[in-house]
């Protein structure tokens, strides 16, 4: 049965880009969709149907542990989710306003254009992990949101009390990061990441888990609206999540044992080859 | 504290019913080949019409009666997105329970966003797919 393999093969490259998503810091969302339309020939409507709902699966799994171990801010997670779903919508009405207009190919370079530019921070990054700038006086937003809590480190034994800042930014780029999630498919961590580590100051830990816990919801705000539009076919979206929870749990664990990060950049550049070549397929070129 | 555990049990929980469910649609289409009298291959192609908007729930619930793959996968799916969904919902009681008031406010207007996109955004837009053959 040929559709055995097709299912099978979807499957192993689903795997894949979980597993690759997991260890390059980035979740299977990114990358699932190039895989789907560049190499499968699916309609990238159904490419991005397919990552959001494969995103809730890896964000669930993964929430559900760092919730357990405490290092997730629920109350910060919490009161971002309401820009992060509100972008979510509307990033998904302008989805639906681009394919019925037939403006597919913008989604092809904004998709291409996000995935470099999610690439390069997490590229230069890699020199200097070990930084972090915490917020040292707290201001208004802190105590009316109660962004104060701590977690325990495991490398380094203790106990780190923080604190954040500056909630009302860290909303503007969640609304940012809603928007592009609703608009490609995607769980866009990076700009996640980035309102709340850069924005409101919190410790690295936190925010990377924090937004694992966020991107769920705001997944599951644009999949309600690309089921009602068509976006979500089953045959795909079954291997496709199956794939990619099994292959981001893969990739956390190899993570946890794995040292060097020159694997993490041969990955990063086969993921700007698929970003560049997303771009030129939006432009007709490729 | 309490509400970290239940979250946690809920999540991984709601992940791994929805991955049982979409396994389970999987082997019975396999099986079957095909679901609800459409062909595997009508079902399977990466530009097939069979999408999430041509089925609601009555037509889900009524294939998943009849053990038809379809049913099975769609209902797995819908488990999915229904997790992070009943997550809120939990931490709407959660947090009352802690009389953090606050908190209660932002949640129901998380769930508020949410329910907007399940119930009411849908109804505001075409929902014409340009699927390209």
């Amino acid at each position: 049965m040929s559709f055995i393999l097709v299912f099978i093969e979807i499957l192993i490259a689903s795997i894949g880009a979980g597993f690759v998503g997991a260890i390059a810091g980035l979740g299977g969302g990114v990358v699932i969709v190039p895989v789907l339309t560049l190499f499968f020939g699916v309609p990238i409507i159904y490419a991005t149907g397919t990552s959001l709902v494969s995103t809730i699966a890896t964000s669930s799994s993964s929430a559900s542990a760092y919730v357990k171990q405490k290092v997730s801010n629920i109350k910060v997670g919490m009161s971002l989710e309401i820009a992060t779903t509100a972008g979510a919508i509307i990033g998904a009405l302008i989805s639906a306003f681009l394919y019925s207009n037939h403006l597919t190919y913008l989604i092809f370079i904004i998709f291409g254009i996000v995935l470099l530019l999610t690439i390069l921070p997490n590229m230069s990054k890699m020199s200097t992990e070990m930084y972090e700038r915490v917020a040292s006086k707290p201001d208004w937003s802190t105590d009316l949101f109660q962004l104060r809590g701590e977690y325990y480190d495991r490398n380094l034994g203790v106990k780190i009390k923080y604190m954040g800042v500056r909630w009302w930014l860290g909303e503007i780029i969640m609304l940012s990061a809603g928007i592009i999630s609703g608009l490609l498919g995607i769980g866009s961590g990076v700009l996640k990441v980035l309102g709340m580590d850069w924005a409101m100051k919190l410790p690295i830990k936190v925010t990377t888990t924090t937004s694992n816990f966020m991107i769920g919801v705001t997944a599951a705000t644009g999949s309600a609206i690309y089921w009602a539009l068509g976006y979500i076919q089953p045959f795909t979206a079954a291997a496709a999540a199956i794939g990619v929870l099994a292959g981001s749990y893969l990739g956390a664990k190899v993570l946890v044992k794995m040292h060097s990060s020159r694997i993490r950049m041969v990955f990063m550049v086969v993921l700007s080859v698929a970003g560049i070549e997303m771009v030129l397929r939006g432009l007709g070129v490729a | 504290m309490k509400m970290d555990n239940i979250i946690s049990i809920e999540l991984m929980a709601g992940v791994l019913i929805s991955a049982a469910l979409i396994s389970i649609g999987v082997i019975f289409l396999f099986l079957d080949g095909g679901s609800d009298g459409m062909s595997l291959a009508a079902i399977a192609s990466g530009n097939s019409l069979v999408n999430s908007a041509g089925f609601g729930i009555p037509a889900i619930v009524n294939s998943a009666e009849n053990f038809q793959g379809l049913g099975f996968i769609f209902i797995g799916l819908i488990a999915l997105i229904a997790t992070p969904v009943v997550r809120v919902v939990l931490s709407v009681f959660l947090f009352a329970e802690e009389k953090n008031w606050i908190y209660v406010a932002i949640t129901m207007i998380v769930l508020f966003n949410l329910l907007l996109a399940i119930f009411i955004v849908p109804g505001m837009v075409s929902t014409k797919v340009v699927i390209p053959q």
